[in-house]
C-alpha cells in the first residue's frame, strides 16, 4: 500500500513538472528551471552529506566548476556548450576525488571546515580570473545558445525541459544507488564506520566515491546553470550558496521528496513571497528553525528497509 | 595446520602495555577460547588481530583455505583483514541501528558481492543477478538464526538478544573462515545462551572456526576445544578446558577472585 502511494506521489510529481511550463509565463518559467537545477544539486549533496554523512560544506565548488567548465570550454575554445557536458562531469568528479582525498579522514566539523576553505579557495581563483578564463569578478557572459541536430535551444521552455531530463536522470542514479552495494556501503559507514570496516568496507573508497558521484551530477547540474543565464559568475558558487545546498539536506531530509521540498521551500518559497521584500528572509529564517527543531532529521527522513520482499517468504 | 598464529604480539597504549608478548595458534575447526579477568587484555587482542589497533610488535600469520602459504597480516587495514574470511562481532553491539534487520545482515555480503563502484550509478544484468544472489544469502541465514520475521524491523528497536543474534548473522554472511566473538552471551538470559551454544555449534559445522572470549565460565569450558588464559596482557595459562580448570595460576588469576570481580 505505502509503495503504491509512493508511485502515485511520484507519477504525479512527474506530471506536474512536464505539464508546468504550460501554466507558467515566463518569470515562473525561470523559477521552475532554478528549481530543477538545484534539486539535482540539492539531491547531489545527499549523495555526500545525507547517504555519506560527510559535511561537506562546499559543494557549491562543484557545481560552479560544472558551470565554468562549460562556460570556458564554449568562450575560449568555441566547443559547442551540449559537447562541454562530459567535461562538465568529469572534470568535478575528478576534482572531487582529488580534493576529497587529503580531507576525507576528518570528521565532522572538521570536514565542514575544510571544504568551506576550498570552496572560498575556489571563488578566489575565480576572481583573479585564473588562467585569464575564467573572466574574472564579472564572469563570463554571452555563452552560445545550446543545439542539438541543429535545433536551436534557446527558448526558456527548451532549457526547462533540459532541467526535467537531468532531474530524471537523477533519480534514477539515486534509485539506482538506493538499491546497489555501493549506496549501501554509503549507509553503512555513515551509521557506524567502524562496524563498517570490520565487515569489510573499505570506508575510505566508499567516501571519495561519494565525492566523486555527487561533484559530477553537481557539475552536470552546472552546465544548465550556465545555459540558463548563458553567463557564470562566482558569486553563483560562493559559500552562502553551499550552505544553501548544506540546509536542502538538511531541512528536506535525506530521501527524494525530501530533497525537492528542501529546494521548492529554500528557493521558491522566497520567490512565491517576493512581494513581501525582505521580510521574506525573516520568516524563512525562522521556518528553517522551526523545521529544524520540530524535524531534526528533516521533513521527510530518509526510510530503511528497502529489502525485496520475496526474501520474507521462505521456500 | 594453524589457521591463526600470533607470535610476540605487543600492543602498548602511552605506557600501559595492554597486550604483551601473546603467543597462540589457532587450528582449523577449532573453538578456541581467551579468557582472563576485565582489563587482561583481551578485547585489544581482538583489536590487534582484525587491525582495529595494529600492534607495535609481533606478527599475526593467517593462512586461509586459498593460501599456499600462511602469511603475515599484521597491520593490515580492518576491511581488508575482514575480506580475508576474519570477521567479528563486538562486546557492545554494533549495528546499523536505524537500518531493517535484512539490511544490516546484507552488509555482511559487502565484500563477497561483485558489483562495483559504477553498478551504484546503473546496474547491469550481471550486477542484478549478484544483488539477488546476495539476498538470496541472506534469507538463508536469517533463517539460519530463526529470524527471517524481523527482516524489515529496524534493528534499534529489537530486544538485546535479537540483536546480538543479528549481529552475529551479519558476521555468518559473509561466510568467513574465521569468526571471532566478542563475548558473545554478554546480556543473555539462560534460554538464550543454551541457544547461542548450539548456534555455535551449528557454525563449527559449516566449517568455521571460532575464536571466542568470553566471561560465562561455564559456557566457556563446555564450549571450547582450547583455552588461552591472559592475564594483564600475558598469557598466563593454555590448555584444554580440563586442564584450564585445574591450573592453579589460573584459579589464583580468575578463578579464585571472583570476590574481586564483584563489580
Amino acid at each position: 500500500m505505502k509503495q503504491y502511494n509512493k508511485q502515485i506521489g511520484f507519477s504525479l510529481f512527474i506530471l506536474a513538472i512536464v505539464l508546468f511550463p504550460l501554466l507558467a509565463n515566463s518569470k515562473w518559467l525561470a523559477v521552475g528551471s532554478t528549481f530543477l537545477i538545484f534539486s539535482v544539486v540539492g539531491l547531489s549533496e545527499d549523495i555526500i552529506l545525507g547517504k555519506g554523512g560527510m559535511f561537506n560544506m562546499g559543494h557549491a565548488l562543484f557545481f560552479g566548476m560544472g558551470a565554468y567548465t562549460a562556460a570556458v570550454f564554449n568562450n575560449t575554445f568555441g566547443l559547442p556548450i551540449l559537447y562541454s557536458i562530459p567535461f562538465a562531469i568529469l572534470l568535478p568528479a575528478l576534482f572531487g576525488i582529488l580534493l576529497a582525498g587529503p580531507i576525507i579522514h576528518l570528521r565532522g566539523d572538521y570536514l565542514l571546515v575544510s571544504t568551506i576553505g576550498l570552496n572560498i579557495v575556489f571563488i578566489q581563483m575565480l576572481e583573479n580570473n585564473l588562467f585569464g578564463v575564467t573572466g574574472g569578478p564579472n564572469g563570463i557572459f554571452g555563452l552560445d545558445v545550446p543545439s542539438l541536430f541543429g535545433f536551436e535551444l534557446s527558448s526558456a521552455t527548451a532549457i526547462y525541459y533540459m532541467g526535467v531530463a537531468v532531474l530524471l536522470l537523477t533519480f534514477y542514479i539515486m534509485a539506482n544507488l538506493d538499491r546497489s552495494k555501493p549506496g549501501r556501503a554509503l549507509q553503512y559507514l555513515r551509521l557506524d564506520d567502524l562496524a563498517a570496516q570490520s565487515i569489510g568496507i573499505n570506508t575510505r573508497g566508499y567516501k571519495i566515491f561519494a565525492f566523486a558521484l555527487g561533484a559530477g551530477i553537481a557539475g552536470l547540474a552546472g552546465v544548465l546553470f550556465a545555459v540558463q543565464y548563458s553567463a557564470v559568475s562566482p558569486e553563483a558558487f560562493n559559500f552562502m550558496q553551499s550552505v544553501l545546498f548544506f540546509s536542502i539536506v538538511l531541512v528536506g531530509g535525506s530521501s527524494i521528496p525530501g530533497i525537492l521540498m528542501g529546494t521548492f521551500v529554500m528557493f521558491v518559497l522566497p520567490e512565491i513571497f517576493r512581494d513581501f521584500a525582505t521580510w521574506r528572509y525573516f520568516i524563512f529564517g525562522f521556518a528553517m528553525i522551526l523545521a529544524m527543531v520540530l524535524r531534526p532529521e528533516g521533513i521527510f527522513p530518509a526510510k530503511f528497509g528497502k529489502i525485496p520482499n520475496w526474501i520474507l517468504k521462505k521456500e | 595446520m594453524a589457521i591463526l598464529e600470533l607470535h610476540n604480539m605487543t600492543k602498548r597504549f602511552g605506557g600501559l602495555t595492554a597486550v604483551d608478548g601473546l603467543n597462540l595458534s589457532v587450528e582449523r575447526g577449532q573453538i578456541y577460547g581467551i579468557i582472563g579477568p576485565n582489563g587482561a587484555g583481551k578485547t585489544t587482542a581482538f583489536n590487534c588481530i582484525t587491525g582495529i589497533h595494529p600492534p607495535e610488535e609481533g606478527e599475526v600469520i593467517w593462512q586461509g583455505a586459498g593460501d599456499a602459504n600462511p602469511r603475515k597480516i599484521t597491520g593490515l587495514p580492518p576491511y581488508k583483514v575482514a575480506s580475508l574470511g576474519i570477521v567479528r562481532t563486538f562486546q557492545t553491539i554494533r549495528l546499523f541501528s536505524e537500518m531493517s534487520v535484512a539490511e544490516n545482515v546484507m552488509s555482511g555480503r559487502h565484500f563477497r558481492g561483485k558489483q562495483r563502484w559504477w553498478h551504484g550509478i546503473s546496474h547491469t544484468p550481471f550486477s542484478r543477478k549478484d544483488e539477488a544472489a546476495n539476498w538470496e544469502k541472506v534469507q538463508e541465514t536469517l533463517d539460519f538464526f530463526n529470524i527471517l520475521e524481523l527482516s524489515k524491523e529496524p534493528v534499534g528497536s529489537l530486544a538485546y538478544g535479537f540483536q546480538r543474534k543479528v549481529e552475529m548473522a551479519r558476521a555468518l554472511v559473509s561466510e568467513p573462515e574465521l569468526l571471532i566473538l566478542d563475548e558473545p552471551a554478554a546480556g543473555l538470559n539462560d534460554s538464550e545462551t543454551l541457544e547461542l551454544v548450539e548456534t555455535i555449534y551449528s557454525i563449527r559445522k559449516k566449517g568455521v572456526t571460532i575464536l571466542l572470549i568470553e566471561h560465562n565460565m561455564d559456557l566457556v569450558m563446555t564450549l571450547t576445544d582450547y583455552i588461552t588464559v591472559i592475564n594483564f596482557g600475558k598469557q598466563i595459562s593454555e590448555g584444554l578446558p580440563d586442564r584450564i580448570q585445574s591450573d592453579p595460576m589460573v584459579i589464583e588469576a580468575y578463578l579464585g577472585s571472583e570476590d574481586d570481580n564483584d563489580e
